[in-house]
């Protein structure tokens, strides 16, 4: 790790005016700390953001606002959260470990940079590390990578399960820009395919904070579920995860959301299984219809073909979860 | 126990408590990383970035202006180890790896050079900052690729003929392929390492035996044994990574000798996957034939190994097949498969826990052909006389009450005889089993008491205790031996100063401990009675088994018990401290007799059509450890096991990159090994029944009969649930999916 300079500041604008691309701003740390310690992340100096942003949970007749400085446990703990937004609770907790979702931030949450296990290996090329080495993941141990909006560039995907649940529930993001603006971004535009720039996660303007986030109250705290498949029970990773959750008038399905995690390099949403669901009834045959109608176009790697079908038994589970989820 | 750096008071445990549990509780036990060295700094490995060839030169420029950097050791640039001064030294002092003693590179991450500094961030900075090029070669990394152009040899004897089962009715031919597996001990390792005088080392070391880390260092540094102080008196678990000498404890000596100040030297976590070992990966074929009746006639066992460029490993893994059940005909044939990673080592179960797995998911496999209980299967089968192998009666083999123990302890009769009949919604039960063995063997070990007035003992050997209650064990026996009560009775282990002892592996610890403890016991009760006979003429020739210790004093173990206290011995002989000393070691009876410990592993589990999850339900693991003389940590040493088998059979796995030739993903969250929502609570019992032959006890090893069957017994249940045989480990949802 190289050595670096930490400071803290007193006022957000303070955080801000010390911003530049030397230094990188720091919430919770469980990411960042790691990406220095293996010389991924090299910054002359870090800016300790977690007094200058909120940390708090504010809630208004139409939504709830999550401070970029609350701790992924602390929304877990929120009443409000628990009976309103259920399932991004449920996401978050499906997360990493305890002694992690205290220290993580819902900022850092979203900019939590790729598992893929090449972008952790400085001696190997990656293009999202050091743009145009090539991409290791592409012929190598892509078990975990992408099966769907990757490029020739990368393959990687975006780990986080909490953002699984806030693209599901179309949540927005209020960002701080480097002149103190605030701006809103919907959360399904804040993070972004590789492309031709692999090495840009997000949309996220440079030097600027995420500020906070927003959730509109929705009819989706009934019917919901959040199934993520791994390769161990806990802490770990997801090979696939999927974000479901349906608005039923008795049997028959008004509205549904769908997403998913370990897919692609940002949270994807199924929007034409969600269109699908539609008026069907809440069937074990709708269900797989839509989880078929999810699997078909996409394009596993070499090691990874066994995430189509893990995906479509996932997205059954899901739906079918949804179904007992309120009890 | 306390600490040998700085003064303590002794706390007793709670009862059934481990000697030293509340030390590690209370976080004061000292691990080799945490003993405080007055001037000490810091040594960080920096290792090769390709996987084969050599290194052409080092670009140290920008390392060395980091402040605080002391030195940089290299192969060119290195304080002189005798025993690694040339070839041909090299050759003789098998160390393995000859750490900066080599421009060659077999594997990525091999240590090529060593940043010694200030403080570990200078020295961690500056080790990133250290450039090297190469000639690069050629490299193989990817085990399952490289197997199939080695020839198999024999190994071992062969038994009857090929020929006379070829035409057995019921036959099963299969390969079983397992991915290599790392140790990752909670604790890293770590050696300070610091020079009291030219020729005296003193060193605190994670290792799993202080006198083989005496040995190893005594010839490469051509110094008397005695020069070398060995600690190691906490040790946060070793699963055989602890056995060897690793290139990391030569170089933090190195560099102390180098900088003539002590040296501190941990592993990182990403260090630990390539520098002390890990379980080889490995392929495996078996044959196996049986009649009508379910008798196993023969079987075929070939496998091979991952071994590395610059050692042969050989895991042994067919050893086992040639233990546990009566084939008349029996051939093996083996293999190592040299690849361009570090030297693979022992791992929990080494060998006999890879063998085991494809003879046993065969035999289960052939129990289905036969439409035969697995558990009958066995029970008709294992050798329970004696030794297949050798011809020598076994001491004692209770394998079979094992069997009969453990499946009525998981409700055997519930399982279904053909696969998938036991199917809820999307999920599938199922259940299996299998067994394993373990020779259990002793070796020559000594202990010391020192008494004083006041009726404390200390208990003393150089055995290290690595998690597996070696201590609590020694205290117990003492105990019952002496009489002194627990609370008395403290224990001093982990130090090359203290009497000589094996190295804590291959489930010998206890085995080995015990008959010294036992001895040293014996004669403590001798040696007072000889004082206790100045006073009262009756003591004279009384023999050990005869008087009793308590507390206080001394007795006869009758009615008229003629005590006498400490306090008048010690006056009377103007004692200080008693101190005795006794050695024990296995004799004739390792002629008449042939010693195995043993377990059987039950599962029951439940596993998603749709998802490929396998859920365990209920594990059970009964075993045959002789008399169990400390029933806690004999427990936890079984479902500790148990767990270490749950992530060979579902979890782990240590991925390679055959273009990019070294390891892919070095952290805990990507290797994965079993946390508690993966395993149930393990239900473990015991048959309790001591060896009478084996060792004064009567205790036999536990530590690697607590893994070998595990997975077996894991992938045998998955195929009752689902018709699915998976053969190759870690079975992760990707291959379970699809039945
Ligand atoms: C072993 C392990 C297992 C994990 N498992 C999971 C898992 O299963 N699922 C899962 O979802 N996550 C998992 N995580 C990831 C964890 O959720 C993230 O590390 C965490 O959310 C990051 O938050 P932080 O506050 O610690 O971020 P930091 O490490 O402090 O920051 C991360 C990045 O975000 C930037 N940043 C932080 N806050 C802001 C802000 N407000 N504005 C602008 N930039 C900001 C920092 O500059 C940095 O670049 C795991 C992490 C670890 C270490
Ligand atoms: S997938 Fe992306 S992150 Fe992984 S190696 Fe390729 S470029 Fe790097």
């Amino acid at each position: 790790m190289r050595p670096f300079i930490f400071s803290k500041s007193s006022a957000l604008s303070q955080a801000l005016s010390k911003k530049n691309n030397t230094t990188q701003f720091i919430a919770g740390g469980t990411n960042l700390v790691d990406l220095m310690k293996k010389n991924i992340a090299q910054p002359e100096s870090l800016v300790d953001i977690t007094t200058v942003l909120p940390d708090k949970i504010t809630t208004n007749t139409k939504s709830i606002q999550i401070g970029a400085m609350v701790r992924n446990t602390a929304i877990t703990n929120n009443a409000t959260v628990k009976a309103k937004y259920p399932l991004l609770a449920k996401a978050i907790l499906a997360g990493a470990s305890p002694q992690i979702r205290n220290m993580a931030s819902t900022g850092g949450n979203l900019l939590q940079r790729t598992r893929c296990p090449y972008f952790y290996d400085i001696t190997t090329p990656c293009n999202k590390r050091k743009p145009g080495t090539g991409c290791s993941a592409m012929q190598g141990q892509n078990r975990m990578n992408a099966i769907v909006g990757y490029s020739d560039q990368c393959v990687a995907v975006h780990p986080s399960d909490m953002c699984v649940a806030l693209a599901a529930l179309d949540a927005t993001v209020t960002l701080t820009t480097k002149n103190n603006k605030q701006e809103n971004i919907a959360f399904t535009n804040f993070h972004r395919l590789p492309e031709n720039l692999p090495e840009r996660d997000n949309n996220l303007p440079a030097n600027a904070l995420i500020h906070s986030i927003s959730i509109n109250e929705n009819p989706f705290n009934k019917n919901y579920a959040y199934v993520k498949l791994r390769d161990r029970d806990s802490y770990a990773f997801a090979l696939v995860s999927v974000a479901a959750a349906l608005q039923l008038s008795g049997n028959t399905i008004v509205q549904a959301r769908l997403a998913s995690g370990g897919v692609a390099h940002k949270p994807w949403r199924w929007t034409e299984a969600e269109q699908y669901l539609k008026g069907k009834a809440a069937t074990a045959t709708t269900f797989s219809e839509a989880a078929t109608m999810i699997t078909k176009g996409l394009k596993p790697l070499s090691h990874n073909g066994f995430k189509v079908p893990l995906l479509h038994g996932a997205v059954e589970t899901a739906l079918q979860n949804c179904l007992v989820a309120s009890q | 126990m306390g600490f040998f750096d700085e003064p303590y008071d002794f706390v007793a445990p709670p009862d059934d408590g481990r000697v030293e549990g509340i030390y590690k509780v209370t976080g004061k036990g000292k691990y080799s990383a945490e003993y405080k060295v007055d001037n000490i700094c810091y040594a960080v490995m920096v290792g090769s970035t390709v996987a084969a060839g050599s290194i052409k030169s080092f670009n140290l420029s920008n390392a060395k202006q980091v402040a605080g950097v002391l030195d940089i050791i290299t192969h060119q640039h290195k304080p002189v180890v005798p025993g690694l001064a040339d070839e041909a030294k090299i050759a003789s002092a098998r160390f393995g790896l000859p750490v900066f003693h080599t421009d060659k590179i077999y594997f990525k991450g091999q240590p090529i050079a060593l940043v010694i500094a200030e403080t570990l961030e200078d020295a961690t900075y500056a080790a990133s900052l250290v450039e090297a090029q190469y000639d690069t070669e050629s490299f193989a990394v990817d085990f399952d690729k490289a197997q199939a152009a080695v020839a198999l040899t024999a190994t071992g004897k062969e038994r009857g003929t090929m020929d006379a089962w070829s035409n057995a009715p019921f036959k099963v031919e299969a390969e079983y392929n397992i991915k290599a597996e790392v140790h990752h001990p909670m604790e890293m390792h770590a050696t300070i390492a610091e020079w009291t005088a030219t020729d005296k080392l003193k060193l605190y070391d994670k290792n799993q035996g202080v006198n083989n880390v005496q040995r190893t260092f005594a010839r490469l540094f051509a110094i008397p044994e005695k020069n070398i102080e060995v600690i190691s008196e906490y040790v946060g678990g070793g699963f055989g990574s602890g056995l060897r000498i690793w290139p990391h404890a030569l170089a933090a000596i190195m560099a102390a000798k180098q900088v003539n100040r002590p040296v501190k030297l941990m592993l990182t976590r990403p260090q630990m996957f390539y520098s002390v070992g890990y379980r080889p990966a490995s392929w495996q074929k078996v044959q196996l034939g049986a009649n009508a009746e379910g008798k196993l006639l023969g079987i075929l066992h070939q496998s091979k190994n991952g071994t590395s460029k610059y050692e042969n490993f050989n895991e042994g893994i067919t050893r086992v097949t040639r233990l546990i059940y009566n084939f008349e005909n029996l051939k093996t044939e083996a293999a190592v498969v040299a690849l361009n990673l570090s030297t693979p080592t022992w791992m929990r179960g080494p060998g006999d826990c890879t063998g085991d797995f494809a003879v046993e998911s065969a035999i289960d496999e052939i129990s289905y052909q036969l439409k035969m209980d697995p558990v009958a299967l066995r029970l008709k089968n294992i050798a329970t006389e004696k030794n297949p192998e050798t011809g020598l009666p076994w001491s004692t083999n209770f394998l079979n009450e094992c069997i009969a123990k453990g499946a009525a302890m998981i409700n055997w009769q519930d399982r279904k005889p053909l696969p998938m009949q036991d199917i809820n919604g999307d999920w599938s039960t199922g259940y299996g089993m299998a067994v394993g063995m373990w020779n259990a063997g002793r070796g020559n070990a000594s202990a010391a008491i020192e008494m004083k007035k006041d009726g404390s003992i200390t208990v003393q050997t150089a055995m290290t205790d690595i998690g597996t209650g070696t201590g609590t064990s020694m205290q117990n026996i003492a105990h019952d031996v002496t009489g002194i009560s627990k609370t008395k009775i403290k224990i001093e282990l982990g130090n090359s100063n203290l009497p000589a002892a094996p190295s804590q592996g291959g489930s010998n610890g206890l085995s080995s401990i015990s008959g010294a403890v036992v001895a040293v016991s014996n004669l403590l009760k001798q040696k007072l009675a000889e004082y206790a006979a100045t006073e009262n003429e009756v003591y004279k020739n009384a023999k050990p088994t005869d008087i009793l210790l308590s507390d206080t004093g001394i007795s006869f173990q009758t009615a008229n018990n003629q005590f006498v206290s400490y306090t008048s011995i010690w006056d009377k002989s103007k004692l200080t401290v008693l101190e005795v000393e006794a050695s024990s070691g296995p004799g004739a009876e390792r002629q008449q007799y042939s010693f195995c410990s043993s377990a059987a592993h039950f599962c029951k589990l439940k596993v998603n059509r749709k998802t490929g999850k396998v859920k365990i339900e209920k594990m059970v693991a009964v075993a045959d450890g002789g008399k169990i003389v400390s029933e806690k940590a004999a427990a936890n040493q079984m479902s500790g096991a148990a767990v270490g088998g749950i992530g060979m059979a579902l979890l782990e796995e240590m991925t390679t990159d055959e273009r990019l030739g070294g390891l892919v993903g070095d952290d805990l969250a990507g290797y994965h090994f079993a946390v508690n929502a993966d395993a149930p609570i393990i239900d473990v019992a015991f048959i309790g029944k001591p060896d009478p032959n084996i060792n004064p006890t009567g205790s036999k090893g536990l530590g690697e009969v607590g893994i070998i069957g595990v997975a077996a017994a894991i992938s045998n249940a998955i195929y009752n649930a689902t018709g699915k045989r998976l053969r190759d480990l870690p079975i992760t949802p990707d291959k379970v999916l699809g039945w």
